[in-house]
């Protein structure tokens, strides 16, 4: 919200530069976001009045007569030619006199206008940079003195604050409220705007009724009568200033509510009470599926939530959020009421979201108006109304309040303060602070006894005083200690130790960390969903289409990071990324209790968490020692039995994999003893991969951390180092083309032909022929605890394996 | 030996002795020699580059985000506080209402929200885990609070739809403000270096009462202003405040029995300066010239 310096010492003495204001609003948790300078692109250019218009020199551009007219600036005289439609004798208006700059460095200077020599321009607000308006005529400044600074003239050499008010604040919604701030922060006297009203005539009770038929929507209503009004452009000051707000002016009347509004806060309405039917204002509920018009011409499709100001046949505005276009203020309108109402926040902040209309006055009104600090925003509209637009204000004011304001006080204890923050002020300290943020403060022993006033709806407990105290006592005075108490055992969930056991072993294996967004795209998930699949979990208000659902497979994040690399010239990709998916649970329903049970993690969705890996390219760095080849399922199984290693959970492989995204001819499992499927290795899906645009073959591998957490670990026992030595035997068998016979097959039949004696088996050579036969070369170690085994033994275990396995699988034993 | 007479065998035996060990002593001597020309030769032979490069293991990396989160988890496990996790997708409930944050308040526009259905999202803070942890547990609670959160932001160089959080949550008999302050002293010091100092900004958080945002001297500057701060002297790292006694009844703490202090601090937020990243699309686009940096 941009709130002008200038204005705000209006209400309050300050020695502080817009900068200083700005820290000392900051440090009081006014958030001030900049302080800019208004500053417009103008030099040199005054208020000129014009004396005399010498003679008419023919027709202007605009159609308009062209005159030569006598200009002052005071001590000199100016001979001008204007051909602005409000060009008369006795105007004060914007003049650039020769050597003037205007906006983009326009430098004025004398010139012939008809062949006569025009010694400087009149300016319209265009002209000036202030504004759009140009057709209506130079730019007005009625009561400044000729000669002077029209930037000065105008209020417009000023610093602007833009202040960003936290929710709880709707008080600082307004310059008034700033000021108050500053007042408080400073010492300085507040001094709110004097309002001279003038009241005439009829009552206004007699004019018009309001009745209100949705009390709980609606605590209070006002109206207020402003007759015999001329409706026409504000005067060049208030344009000027609403402008610096960043507002657009549009008549006098709607100009001053909108003044108002930034200056006191209250959202104001002005209808034209000719189109109030019967003089009536009801306010209502809106009918269901009930249409009206806002001011923006849009026609709005309403619901029975909403609240409506209507008249006895029709809606005439949308309470709090925008007026009707049935209503509004017009060049016609001669006669005024001015709504200033309140309405209930939660209330307007739905209708203004369900209709996406978002408006100054919904944004006040849904932040909590003034209650009692409204009537006195109605009569200073009021008062404005007919000083601008020559109105006469009826007397009093229709004032409908189902809802009186109780009112509020707060007990504060000076020991709470101490016990909430570890210091504590004076207690007379912090009754200057309160009585300085305008609560009433009465003593009430060692303790303090606040009136909160109606417009700090946010201070209804004894924290709220406390914050308010330190506030403005300062934070900088809060001490530094440490938490004492009682020392309890630090500890980390499994699933933080896992995924930094898992970050150890993987990092020291040569892979890249990625983290990578959980959303996905509806097409990708087509592609690996299978119908037993759990269904995926949607956002209602994705931010694109192509994220709208969270991700269902974990290798999607990973398969992410090497298409980003393989597009940037990064052939060799080794990443890992600990994720997780999410999915629905079947039947679950998102119940309020079940949510609020903090046993129940959530009912409705899971969150399975992984490891990912994934890897194409080289298998690692090119070196002088030797290229290294490309990698390939082996690379990808072997860094998931490497994770399970490193989380000691013991897995041999397995049958066939469950999870989507691997080609079905290169897709195995990692299983622990009970069977449980812990990891799922090979090679990524052609459609998937090509899904993410990656060209090169990717192997990856996923563990199952829920899985591998699961598969309850050994414990950790010492085995007894062998004291005999150990004899050693390679065995190779060749394996035809055409049979379909797995290296696991031949070790299982090899582990129990061996028997006890046999220590470790390593698989140490696997060739294959041209003719298609393959060798699988094993290397065997035999050791007893007991004795020194003889070669007589270990031959007869060694031809016991032989025969067992060549004649299990008909294969033969490689010789030589 | 043998023609020695009986007295003279010691004597002729000694002689012998000393005569091998002597003779002993020169074959060492020249063995030693030989060999040691043996192994120069060798060498020379060997013409060793010890300039070639060393045959490295390949080279990991941790993400720059989980080197900073275990920094942090680091630091506050040194505090005594354990850490708590919380599921992402969450009940309106604990992510919002629980929290003093109601329907319709315009507080919920501090934070726009991924919704799932009318009752469930993804967390906007990992402050919901502070609402589960007191469910189950009485005070003392020290923990922090690790995890992903979600906004509905649009992907810029400073916001991301998805982020990092760690939730912080003392709750004790005679916690005060200045605990909190004493605290983060100490984290900025740990994490940004010994010369940090730390300053307390009132704000607004509608599950604390009083709030502060809390702004940690600029470590490239001093305070002095520069580009990392803006100008401004100082970056803002975090909120926090005194957890709000409505949010400790709703959890079934007596107020007056319990005080306790909360923050939340963007992981990102930390890393970036720490790191001198200036686009927070890097951490998420995992581009290897990215993340090597950080091996």
């Amino acid at each position: 919200m941009k709130i002008p310096y200038g204005w705000v010492r209006e209400f309050v003495d300050l020695r502080l530069t817009a900068a200083q204001a700005a820290e000392r609003l900051v440090n009081a948790g006014i958030e001030v976001a900049s302080v800019t300078a208004l500053a417009p692109d103008l030099k040199g250019v005054v208020v000129g009045l014009i004396e005399a218009i010498e003679r008419e020199l023919g027709r202007g551009q605009g159609g308009y007569p062209l005159f030569l007219c006598r200009v002052s600036i005071g001590r000199e005289r100016y001979a001008v030619v204007c051909g602005a439609p409000n060009t008369r004798v006795g105007v004060r208006a914007a003049f650039a006199p020769p050597g003037a700059v205007l906006p983009g460095g326009r430098r004025i200077a004398a010139a012939k206008i008809h062949g006569v020599e025009s010694q400087g321009m009149l300016c319209s607000e265009r002209e000036l940079g202030l504004g759009e308006e140009h057709e209506a005529g130079i730019l007005e400044v009625a009561d400044a003195k000729p000669g002077a600074d029209l930037v000065a003239a105008l209020g417009l050499d000023d610093h602007v604050l833009e202040v960003e008010i936290t929710p709880n604040r709707p008080d600082c919604l307004s310059v008034l409220g700033i000021a108050r701030e500053l007042a408080a922060l400073t010492g300085a006297r507040l001094r709110p705007p004097a309002i001279a009203l003038k009241e005439s005539g009829e009552s206004a009770g007699k004019l018009a009724r309001v009745r209100i038929e949705a009390p709980d929507l609606c605590h209070r209503f006002t109206a207020r009568m402003i007759g015999s009004v001329t409706v026409r452009p504000s005067p060049a000051w208030l344009r000027a200033r609403l402008r610096a707000v960043g507002l657009r002016p549009i008549s006098n009347v709607v100009d001053a509510t909108n003044y108002v509004l930034w200056e006191l806060g209250q959202p104001l309405h002005a209808y034209d009470y000719e189109t109030v039917a019967e003089a009536t204002i009801v306010v209502r509920r809106a009918r269901p599926d009930e249409r009206f018009t806002t001011l923006d011409g849009q026609e709005r499709a309403l619901d029975a939530s909403m609240l409506l100001i209507a008249d006895p046949r029709r809606a005439i505005g949308l309470a709090g959020v925008m007026g009707g276009a049935n209503t509004e203020v017009s060049d016609r309108t001669t006669r005024v009421l001015l709504e200033s109402a309140w309405f209930a926040p939660a209330s307007i902040r739905r209708t203004s979201r369900a209709l996406g209309l978002r408006t100054d006055a919904a944004y006040r009104f849904e932040r909590g108006a003034d209650l009692e600090g409204l009537v006195t925003a109605s009569a200073r509209a009021a008062a404005l109304i007919a000083e601008l637009a020559g109105g006469t204000i009826a007397r009093g004011v229709i004032d409908a309040y189902p809802r009186k304001r109780k009112p509020q006080h707060v007990r504060l204890r000076m020991s709470r303060v101490q016990r909430v923050l570890g210091i504590a002020p004076s207690p007379a300290q912090a009754r200057k602070v309160l009585t300085g943020l305008g609560l009433p403060v009465k003593a009430r022993g060692a303790d303090l006894e606040v009136t909160v006033p109606s417009f700090r709806r946010d201070l209804s407990m004894e924290d709220d005083l406390v914050e308010e105290i330190i506030r403005v006592w300062g934070y900088d005075r809060i001490p530094s200690t440490l938490p004492g108490g009682a020392i309890s055992l630090v500890t980390h969930p499994t699933a933080l130790r896992q995924s930094q056991t898992v970050r150890r072993a993987l990092v020291g294996a040569g892979l890249a960390e990625v983290v990578t967004y959980a959303f996905t795209d509806p097409a990708r998930v087509e592609l690996l969903r299978r119908p037993v699949d759990p269904k995926p979990v949607e956002l209602m208000n994705p931010l694109a289409q192509d994220a709208s659902l969270l991700r269902v497979n974990p290798l999607e994040g990973v398969l992410s990071a090497v298409a980003t690399n393989v597009r940037r010239q990064q052939a060799d990709v080794r990443v890992f990324e600990i994720c997780t998916t999410y999915a629905q649970t079947a039947g679950a329903k998102p119940g309020r209790a079940g949510l609020t049970d903090p046993a129940t993690i959530n009912p409705a969705t899971t969150e399975p968490r992984w490891v990912a890996i994934a890897l194409t390219g080289a298998r690692g760095e090119p070196g002088w020692a030797g290229a290294t080849g490309p990698v390939d399922v082996y690379d990808a199984k072997g860094l998931a039995e490497h994770t399970l290693d490193a989380l000691w959970v013991r897995a041999a492989t397995g049958e066939d994999g469950v999870l989507s995204g691997f080609e079905p001819d290169c897709h195995g499992t990692l299983v622990t003893e009970s069977g449980a499927i812990v990891a799922e290795f090979g090679e990524v899906a052609a459609a998937l991969r090509e899904s993410f645009g990656i060209p090169p073959p990717v192997f990856a591998a996923v563990v199952s951390l829920d899985a591998a957490g699961a598969a309850a670990a050994a414990p950790m026992r010492f085995q007894a180092l062998p004291r005999f030595p150990a004899v050693e035997r390679d065995l190779a068998f060749v394996i035809g083309g055409e049979q379909t016979l797995t290296a696991a097959q031949i070790e299982s039949a090899l582990r129990e032909a061996a028997g006890p004696l046999l220590r470790r088996l390593v698989l140490f050579d696997v060739f294959k022929f041209p003719d298609g036969r393959t060798s699988l070369a094993w290397r065997l170690l035999f050791q007893a605890e007991d004795r020194t085994l003889t070669d007589a033994e270990v031959n007869a275990i060694q031809e016991r394996v032989v025969r067992r396995i060549t004649e299990t699988f008909h294969i033969t034993l490689r010789s030589g | 030996m043998c023609s020695a007479g009986k007295a003279e065998r010691p004597l002729v035996g000694a002689a012998a002795n000393e005569a091998k060990r002597e003779l002993e002593g020169l074959l060492d001597a020249r063995l030693a020699d030989a060999s040691a020309a043996e192994r120069q030769a060798e060498r020379s032979r060997r013409r060793l580059d010890l300039t070639l490069p060393g045959r490295r293991p390949p080279k990991g990396s941790l993400h720059p985000l989980t080197r900073v989160h275990d920094e942090i988890v680091a630091i506050f496990a040194g505090l005594g506080f354990s850490v708590a996790e919380g599921p992402e997708i969450e009940s309106d409930y604990h992510n919002f209402e629980a929290l003093n944050i109601p329907r319709d308040h315009p507080a919920r526009d501090m934070q726009d929200t991924f919704y799932l259905s009318d009752s469930t999202l993804l967390r906007t803070h990992t402050s919901p885990v502070q609402i589960r942890a007191m469910l189950v547990q009485k005070p003392p609670v020290r923990i922090i609070v690790p995890g992903k959160v979600y906004r509905r932001d649009v992907v810029d160089m400073t916001h991301s739809p998805m982020f990092h959080q760690v939730e912080g949550l003392a709750v004790d008999r005679g916690i005060t403000m200045a605990d909190l302050k004493g605290t983060l002293e100490l984290f900025a010091r740990e994490m940004f270096g010994p010369r940090s100092r730390i300053r307390f900004r009132p704000s607004f958080f509608p599950f604390t009462e009083p709030s502060a945002e809390v702004d940690v001297l600029c470590f490239v500057c001093h305070g002095d202003g520069c580009r990392l701060c803006k100008q401004g002297g100082w970056l803002e790292i975090l909120g926090s405040g005194m957890v709000h006694p409505q949010v400790l009844k709703n959890v079934g703490y007596d107020p007056e029995d319990f005080t306790g202090w909360a923050f939340g601090m963007g992981i990102e937020r930390i890393a970036m300066p720490k790191y001198g990243i200036d686009d927070l699309r890097l951490f998420f686009e995992n581009d290897l010239r990215f993340l090597e940096q950080f091996a």
